[in-house]
């Protein structure tokens, strides 16, 4: 076998010190069952705080709205609506996320509505003073007549925007920068149209910004849309309207994999292992969309970069700094220059090292008789840690039943397998390296799945148990903890006041 | 020399030996060949004039636009080659990492598409390329396009094993060298020089060099993104070794400023890679009573890396400056020298000072004009730290107030001008934000 391939994760030392309490994450397994959901609120807080000192360092203001879908948990969403109110909101993109939103604290005024929004959505938002992003006339539209109908005070919108390439076309005269298709906002060409419309609508809505939400790790294309943005404004001014702010969505991105050498070496593997160089390192020779054409390695990697050092608030900083192509002035100094508040919605990245997920290791066996490499079933399926779904490849960490023993033969390659009978059923299809082999009993931890990971996919198919989700606390040298629905950030979890 | 078109300086480049007291190697004779050298001034001279010379010349002139994946030297050569035929030039890249050849092309005439990032929210069943809509596009009946595929084209190949490689040979009193030494990007001229030399003596020893996988050097592949490489067979190389953008920089340095060979990093690289082998084979070799040679390309020039260097080694571009300037203010002084006013006391200058002082907003002009104080002038930071640098650009009896966004440039400001004597510079306290913010009044343009 080639020296292991680990794809080991980063952990920061809330996490660390939590993995380190194996004996209570056993105790909590063999309590609520597994798989188990772990989340840490206080972590959460501290990621809005980075965020939050990036603002500080652009000396912008605006809010850090928490994209709720990225997580289910009451917990998280209590414990931002507990920071300062100017600072955090939260992003909610459905009428259930609204109403989970308000009944964890959050009070109208920190709500931004987005997404695809139907009638009762859009009334419980203007109901309680939630701002909407628009996402086409027609919404606005029918929620002017909800107002109107209804008798409901002015609401606040956004109007987002998309399709920014074909609206660049003053400035960098040659240069097309191509851009994904989104489905939702309002091509950058057509604002005219809609800012007649929030003219028309005036009784019913105030524009206090535009937003947009780019699907792209591309720092350039982000800081051009966000150009784009600015100038736009302006022509708001210029037409009368008094928009504030610009929302500039998230995708700031997390860093899964700690170290950079263990997710190039992985990475070249795959190529090799494409081509046929070295034995495959996935469940059937899965390239994760790399094919082999007549030696040459064809099609793009499928995979979400594991290894991200600039992730989450540093790339929103980056990002702040880069030079605008047609302004000339970084997006940081040109918000501040024309007085705009800056709104982000990030989710993953400020759920980032917030949680965990935890299985347990049910069946151990070779996956054939002469093979080196095992099938490790566990305790929840692919369902449960949505990493393959999202292109996420980091390895679990194995916490022992025992304390490691004498005839360890160190470490192995294992195919982690679900619990449902289907031959599909793959937690990843990648070969993990764990540092030895697994025995029944033992609990897998798949470390910072918070976002979009721990229940984005979770389901009740062939009856298997949906996890529990637990939030826990450290105090002193021990953890409390409780359930998530039980948890208030002005209690600790356990029962004591903070 | 006299020339019916500039097509025909294309190649002959010649071979330079290095003065061995800079590479060190006592047994090994190092040649470079001057590919930066070649009318357009790089290596692609020849690839691109090759694959698309049969096509320019059947083309009707001005109809159909030559489309190629390249952010650099082809991409260069091709726009020149395009526009001699009166046809269009269209560069599909990721992205221009290196922004001169960008503004270089454009000045060209190129037009540059940039494929879009990875996406965030990542849908791996979604593996369809943005390349895949680069072919199709490229597919789709009475398009004009001219793909001249430089990834996969085999004329890429012979335009060395015709040019280059045989040039080599000659120049080497028709023998071949023992060792040959190519940074891997198409591996057009890789395998095309391979080939030739092999012809001549099967031992040529070929080494390949690829960019590190993090790092960034133009014209040079990762390891990884060789494979994606058509034209790439690793049966052409005996070592792959991969070299990092530092190196890179350390060889363009010793061959600029010691052996008088203008090269980019490109050529750097092959530089410091071959030393960096050939090193141990050196040893090897003394007191054998053997000699070797060796040849490496050095592809183009430097003077569009300079932003390259700058993002890497600052220190080497270093600007000198006289007098007191902004980065040479500290915090302390910043704190002692420079005086602010709140909006309340700017508001009673600006109605009740005789001589009402002058207020420099400092912010770009498009914000200025968005929103000002009335009856200020914009001179854009940098501009104004341009302008302070020749002396101050005010009568001392007038009174100044700067203003930026939330006061902190604007009191560096007011402190360096208070150094350079100005008796009377305020910095609007909190900014313009902080004047909007207490409700003052705030114009348009």
């Amino acid at each position: 076998m080639d020296v292991p391939l680990y794809l080991r994760p980063r952990v920061d030392p809330p996490l660390a010190s939590l993995l380190g309490a194996a004996p209570f994450l056993r105790s909590l397994v063999d309590a609520l069952g597994s798989p188990l959901n772990v989340l840490l609120p206080e972590s959460v807080a501290a990621n809005a705080e980075r965020f939050r000192a990036v603002y500080r360092r652009h000396h912008l203001a605006g809010r850090v709205y928490f994209a709720h879908k990225a997580n289910r948990s009451s917990a998280l969403v209590r414990r931002l609506a507990a920071e300062a109110p100017a600072a955090v909101g939260v992003d909610v993109a459905s009428l259930d996320e609204l109403r989970h939103a308000l009944s964890c604290g959050f009070t109208g005024d920190r709500v931004m509505a987005t997404g695809p929004k139907d009638r009762e959505f859009l009334w419980l938002a203007a109901r309680v003073g939630a701002t909407v992003n628009l996402d086409s006339v027609r919404e606005l539209e029918q929620l002017a007549g909800l107002v109107r109908k209804y008798g409901l005070s002015r609401v606040d919108v956004l109007a987002r925007l998309s399709g920014f390439e074909s609206a660049a076309g003053h400035g960098g005269a040659g240069t097309r920068m191509l851009s994904r298709r989104s489905r939702f906002g309002t091509p950058a060409g057509e604002v005219e149209g809609l800012l007649a419309a929030v003219e028309r609508h005036a009784d019913a809505v105030e524009l206090t910004g535009l937003a947009y939400h780019l699907d792209t790790t591309g720092l350039e294309e982000k800081g051009r849309a966000l150009e784009q943005c600015v100038l736009l404004m302006d022509r708001c001014r210029a037409r009368g309207l008094a928009p504030r702010a610009v929302d500039i969505g998230g995708g700031f991105g997390v860093g899964y994999v700690a170290d950079a050498e263990e997710w190039e070496r992985w990475t070249t593997a795959l190529s090799e292992a494409v081509l046929g160089g070295r034995p495959p390192l996935t469940w059937r020779g899965h390239g994760y969309g790399l094919r082999n054409e007549g030696g040459t390695v064809r099609g793009s990697v499928a995979l979400y970069p594991g290894h991200r050092p600039d992730a989450g608030p540093g790339y929103l900083d980056e990002l702040l700094s880069l030079p605008a192509p047609v302004l000339g002035r970084g997006p940081g100094t040109l918000l501040l220059e024309h007085l705009h508040d800056l709104h982000i919605e990030p989710g993953r990245s400020l759920v980032d090292q917030c949680g965990l997920s935890l299985a347990r290791v049910l069946d151990v066996r070779r996956t054939g008789e002469d093979s080196e490499t095992y099938l490790v079933r566990l305790g929840m399926n692919a369902g449960d840690v949505s990493l393959e779904e999202h292109g996420v490849l980091v390895d679990p960490v194995l916490l022992p039943r025992g304390g490691p023993e004498e005839d360890d033969e160190g470490p192995v390659g294992v195919h982690l397998v679900g619990n449902l009978c289907l031959e599909a059923d793959l937690i990843t299809r990648r070969l993990v390296f764990l540092p030895r082999l697994p025995r029944a009993g033992d609990l897998l931890a798949f470390v910072n799945t918070a976002g979009y990971a721990m229940d984005f996919h979770a389901h009740h198919a062939q009856r298997q148990p949906l996890a529990r989700t637990v939030a826990v606390e450290k105090e002193g040298d021990s953890w409390r903890w409780c359930l998530d629905e039980d948890y208030w950030p002005i209690t600790h979890p356990g029962g004591t006041p903070a | 020399m006299r020339y019916d078109s500039i097509t025909e300086a294309i190649g002959n480049t010649p071979l330079v030996r290095i003065d061995p007291a800079v590479h060190g190697l006592r047994n090994i004779d190092l040649y470079a060949k001057l590919e930066m050298l070649n009318p357009f001034g790089s290596v692609k001279d020849r690839p691109a004039w090759h694959m698309a010379r049969p096509h320019l010349e059947d083309a009707a002139e001005g109809e159909g636009t030559v489309v190629e994946l390249s952010s650099g030297n082809t991409a260069k050569a091709l726009a020149l080659l395009a526009g001699m035929h009166g046809m269009r030039f269209k560069s599909v890249t990721n992205r221009m990492r290196v922004p001169e050849i960008k503004e270089l092309l454009l000045l060209l005439g190129a037009e540059i598409e940039e494929l879009p990032g990875r996406s965030e929210c990542l849908d791996p069943t979604d593996t369809d390329d943005p390349l895949t809509h680069f072919h199709r596009t490229l597919s789709e009946p009475g398009n004009t396009y001219l793909h001249t595929d430089q990834y996969f084209n085999p004329r890429n190949v012979e335009a060395h094993a015709e040019g280059t490689g045989p040039e080599i040979v000659k120049d080497l009193d028709g023998r071949a060298p023992d060792w040959f030494v190519a940074c891997v990007g198409t591996a057009g001229s890789s395998t095309g020089v391979a080939r030739v030399l092999r012809e001549h003596d099967p031992e040529v020893r070929v080494l390949g060099l690829v960019a590190h996988k993090s790092d960034f050097i133009p014209g040079i592949r990762t390891i990884d993104e060789v494979h994606q490489v058509g034209l790439f067979d690793p049966a052409t190389y005996d070592t792959i070794e991969s070299v990092t953008s530092g190196e890179a920089i350390d060889g363009m340095l010793t061959l600029v400023r010691r052996c008088g060979l203008l090269t980019g990093p490109t050529g750097g690289a092959a530089y410091q890679g071959a030393v960096r082998h050939l090193g141990a084979v050196d040893a090897a070799l003394e007191g054998s009573g053997r000699r070797e040679t060796a040849v490496f390309i050095v592809c183009d020039r430097a003077e569009s890396y300079l932003s390259y260097v700058r993002a890497r080694r600052p220190e080497l571009l270093g600007r000198a400056s006289r007098g007191p300037t902004l980065a040479t203010l500290t915090e302390e002084e910043v704190r002692a020298g420079g005086r602010s006013a709140t909006v309340d006391e700017a508001r009673r200058r600006l109605t009740e000072g005789d001589p009402r002082p002058l207020v420099v907003d400092l912010r770009s002009p498009h914000a200025y004009a968005a929103l000002h104080i009335e009856g200020s002038v914009n001179i854009v930071d940098e501009l104004f730290e341009e302008l302070v640098r020749g002396g101050l650009p005010f009568a001392k009896r007038t009174p100044v107030l700067l203003a930026c966004p939330v006061g902190e440039r604007s009191l560096r400001y007011a402190a360096l001008l208070a150094r350079m004597g100005h008796p009377d510079v305020r910095s609007l306290a909190g900014g313009i934000v902080a004047w909007r913010d207490a409700g003052a009044p705030l114009v348009r343009e």
